[in-house]
């Protein structure tokens, strides 16, 4: 039974407060795009903290979709004009059956990998969240998605050698690699297939398919707008398709929108702040982090009283 | 023409899980409806005529 208070230290589902619901909106909105794993941080904070309330709790499930809508919402704010020139390019295409144009292009890579994330999604989002649903994991996880990022940059390092690129400014540097719409199929499918890794708690959806992009030749720049637009229509769907549970129980609506609209606006600014790190930043902070927090997490869980 | 025949065949799916007559690999085999499988086989269908598409308009050059 669920019951709305107005106190910000009341309950509003069955376990959680307000502060909490606000908090858990703001960090999941934050470590969406953050390459540093949204799942890993739900499952291992509240654990570390000691809150009660149980993400299995069905009371949670419309909370989750209305933060996921948020984080979308963001998305498709950033990439308003891009997203309505790629429908209409994906459209375009698909009726002449030929591409032309690289808006063209970008619409079919986003299409050819957004369908191996969606059939891994579908059928393993269930087995992998239950077989891995544990802080302990989630910690392991986010270790492993630290050294998978801090890989990355090591064979883009290797990339950059092979390429004899000697610009002296990392900017410079980076123009010598690709945009997204030069990224092949094959490349693009096998990015969006990673997307898949992210049900595992504490393997990050943008830094698996930022670390891909890399590989696959892309700016870091580029990669990570590949990454957010590729997220977009997995995240959107994955929150429309829960709709309906919003309205299976019933919800205090004003809190959770709130905590969504918190999610949205720190996807937002996470969003412009990662696009212009990637400028001539690397994954290699965030992989750090990661190493750090897994172990560090590990540690707590293991040696907690 | 296999494209084509592709399709049909993802929409017979789609059509079987939104009607709750296959279960295969479904999170709750209790629900009478799998909406969320349904959708994606009917985005597969999409995908394969667009490749058909693709395949008839590089024959016909």
């Amino acid at each position: 039974m669920v019951m709305p208070s107005g106190s910000i230290y009341g309950y509003i589902g069955d376990q959680m407060t307000l502060a909490q619901a606000l908090f858990m909106g703001l960090l999941q909105g934050a470590t969406e795009l953050f390459p540093v794993s949204s799942l890993g941080h739900a499952v291992l904070i509240p654990s570390l903290l000691h809150w009660g309330f149980k993400q299995s709790d069905p009371s949670f499930v419309p909370f989750l979709v209305l933060l996921h809508l948020g984080t979308a919402g963001a998305l498709l704010f950033i990439y308003r004009s891009q997203w309505v020139a790629i429908i209409k390019g994906f459209f375009t295409a698909a009726v002449r059956g030929r591409i032309e144009t690289p808006t063209e292009r970008l619409a079919m890579l986003l299409l050819v990998g957004t369908i191996p994330a969606g059939i891994l999604g579908v059928y393993l989002e269930h087995e992998l969240k239950n077989l891995f649903a544990s802080p302990t994991a989630a910690a392991c996880f986010l270790i492993a998605n630290g050294f998978l990022m801090l890989g990355a940059e090591v064979l883009r390092r290797r990339a950059e050698r092979r390429a004899a690129v000697t610009a002296k400014t990392r900017v410079e540097q980076e123009e010598s690699f690709g945009a997204a719409e030069q990224i092949s199929f094959r490349a693009a499918a096998l990015v969006g297939a990673c997307q898949a890794l992210a049900l595992l708690p504490g393997i990050s959806r943008s830094g698996i398919t930022i670390g891909g992009g890399l590989l696959a030749g892309l700016r870091h720049e580029e990669a990570a707008r590949f990454s957010f637009l590729l997220a977009t229509p997995i995240i959107a769907a994955a929150g429309v398709l829960e709709i309906p549970q919003l309205f299976s129980t019933a919800v205090p609506w004003a809190e959770y929108l709130a905590a969504a609209t918190l999610a949205g606006s720190a996807a937002y600014l996470s969003a412009r702040f990662l696009l212009r790190y990637f400028r001539s930043g690397r994954l290699d902070p965030y992989g750090w982090y990661c190493a750090a927090a897994g172990v560090i997490s590990l540690a707590l869980l293991t040696f907690r009283p | 023409m296999a494209l084509v025949v592709l399709a049909v065949v993802f929409l017979v799916v789609a059509g079987l899980y939104a009607v709750g007559v296959l279960q295969f690999m479904v999170s709750d085999p209790n629900a009478s409806h799998h909406y969320t499988h349904a959708i994606l086989f009917s985005v597969l269908a999409v995908a394969s005529l667009i490749g058909a598409n693709f395949a008839r308009a590089k024959r016909t050059g």
